[in-house]
């Protein structure tokens, strides 16, 4: 019998409303896609701890899935490695998609895995992927965490028009 | 680790492919880590005036990184005799056994991946990319011990990791902006004075399935995937936390999966990146978890020689560590040059050395405190 779908603890989206503002994320630039990712976090764990920490460690995995990825921080590199200028030095771990990560772990004591992964399927504006729910159910099943904070987000093309809108949906999840 | 379940199935490798500044196979790999035969050289792939640092261990030639993927996985494939990935006559039902890559995330990565599944599924049958793994340098190893447990748990009876890093420009220059790479233009491990990691390039795959399923196909076992574990530090955005407690849950985890104890284990393939910070770190988890057994556990780095694969780290090592324990040589820490009193392990130095362990674990760690740690057995 296959096992039963993780239970979802807590759900949140960002943004809320079309006038929805994005917080700034202390140490990383250029981009919205790390503050994308770490408000829709804070609301999902806010929703079900209250402020942060939290009520102290827990075995939370964090699963970061972006089928965009950081398309700002990946276009300010590229084309600051194709010009005679330095990059900037921030770039280089916010260019990694686990340091947003650490920064959620470190500030709500989440001990378990960090994940991070590219859906092949995507998912419809504002939904999780069905691969990343699997990979958390798996997760969970498998016994290196009790609960999964699964952060869906994509960042928007903005060179295909400047309406373009971010999204992220972050789910906290437990066995069912 | 707590709830662990019984597993219904034990994951070995059959097949393994790989390309890195060693060469294309295994042999040249293992003779390079052996040895510690650095494959470092000055960078000509493209522009790096500027660069504070100008070096890297690259395949000569490389093809395009799809390419170099899919050579790895066609060797692993035609290792384990699987002609076709599809259902075979009398085979477990797993048609749609899934393809695990390992990438870094970049404005290439979907391209990437859709160039591997279209080779993939021309050249052998594989349905699809099931998704991509771009959490940085414990990518592959998080993708093996999720492979390892659809296994167990009987999910599927066969499962595809495939990884691959080519340095490339953007990521080069981001590394040397961060000041992570080795001032002196070598990576030394653990040792007195080491300034930073050198990129590499690798492309590997592995076919992990049941070990009910090799035997019915009679199939080589190269390797078992005896235990794995992933945790995270809770610490930092990119430090790791220093006295190693994070990865020695990881470790601690895999080691409870395979029921094995920390003193049954012979050998470590170490994480370590010539970081002055993560390093001592590492060490530090290694001595949590070994305990005075460490005293006595041969360990070694050998990114002093193949360099850091980034995304591909762990399957590049994963290979090296198969390698060590068929061959019964440990490959040597390349690069050290003299004792950190902060990093006390027995270091394979000078000359590798003669000994089959019955278990060795291969360890990775990146950015965001994410740790992974397998559990190999000959």
């Amino acid at each position: 019998m296959p096992p039963p779908p993780p239970r979802v603890l807590a759900r949140a989206h960002w943004p809320e409303s079309a006038d929805d503002g994005l917080p700034p994320l202390a140490g990383f630039t250029a981009s919205t896609f790390n503050p994308l990712v770490a408000e829709a976090a804070e609301r999902c764990l806010r929703a079900h701890y209250g402020p942060a920490p939290g009520p102290g460690p827990s075995r939370t995995a964090l699963l970061l899935t972006s089928g965009s990825g950081d398309r700002a921080t990946a276009a300010a590199i590229d084309a600051a490695a194709a010009s005679p200028q330095r990059v900037p030095p921030l770039l280089f771990f916010q260019s990694n998609p686990n340091a947003v990560l650490g920064h959620l772990a470190a500030r709500w004591q989440l001990t378990g895995p960090v994940l991070a992964t590219s859906p092949t399927t995507p998912a419809a504006p504002g939904e999780v992927p069905a691969d990343a729910l699997e990979l958390a159910e798996l997760l969970l099943a498998d016994g290196d965490a009790d609960q999964v904070l699964l952060i869906a987000a994509e960042q928007a093309d903005r060179t295909a028009g400047p309406d373009r809108t971010d999204r992220a949906v972050a789910l906290l999840l437990t066995l069912g | 680790m707590t709830g662990v379940t019984v597993p219904v199935a034990r994951p070995v490798v059959t097949g393994l492919g790989v390309l890195s500044a060693c060469g294309h196979g295994l042999e040249p790999l293992t003779q390079a880590t052996a040895h510690g035969t650095a494959a470092f050289a000055a960078v000509t792939r493209f522009d790096v005036t500027g660069r504070r640092v100008r070096r890297a261990a690259l395949l000569p030639d490389a093809p395009p990184l799809a390419e170099a993927v899919l050579t790895a996985i066609g060797d692993a494939c035609r290792q384990a005799a699987h002609d076709t990935w599809t259902t075979r006559p009398g085979a477990a039902d797993d048609s749609a056994a899934p393809l695990l890559l390992a990438l870094h995330s970049d404005l290439g990565t979907a391209g990437v991946a859709a160039r591997i599944a279209d080779g993939a599924r021309r050249q052998w049958g594989i349905p699809a990319v099931t998704r991509v793994y771009t959490g940085a340098c414990v990518a592959a190893g998080t993708a093996v011990a999720d492979a390892a447990a659809l296994i167990a748990s009987g999910r599927h009876a066969r499962v595809l990791v495939a990884a691959g890093h080519l340095v490339a420009a953007g990521v080069y220059a981001a590394f040397d902006a961060g000041r992570a790479l080795a001032r002196d233009g070598e990576v030394r491990p653990f040792s007195a004075g080491r300034s930073g990691t050198l990129l590499g390039d690798a492309a590997v795959a592995v076919v992990l399935e049941s070990e009910a399923e090799a035997e019915r196909r009679g199939a080589p076992v190269l390797a078992r995937i005896s235990g794995w574990g992933r945790s995270g530090d809770a610490y930092h955005v990119c430090r790791p936390v220093p006295d190693g407690a994070g990865l020695a849950r990881a470790i601690a985890s895999a080691l409870q999966r395979g029921g094995v104890a920390p003193d049954q284990v012979g050998y470590v393939n170490a994480n370590a990146t010539g970081s002055p910070l993560a390093d001592q770190a590492e060490a530090n988890a290694l001595r949590r978890v070994f305990g005075d057994h460490a005293d006595r556990l041969p360990v070694s780095s050998t990114k002093g020689v193949h360099g850091h694969a980034l995304e591909a780290s762990a399957l590049l090592e994963l290979a090296v560590t198969i390698a060590a324990l068929r061959s019964g040589t440990l490959p040597v820490n390349a690069g050290w040059t003299s004792r950190d009193e902060d990093c006390r392990l027995d270091l394979v130095l000078d000359r590798p050395r003669p000994t089959r362990p019955r278990y060795a674990l291969t360890v990775n760690s990146a950015f965001g405190g994410a740790n992974t740690a397998l559990l190999v057995a000959a």
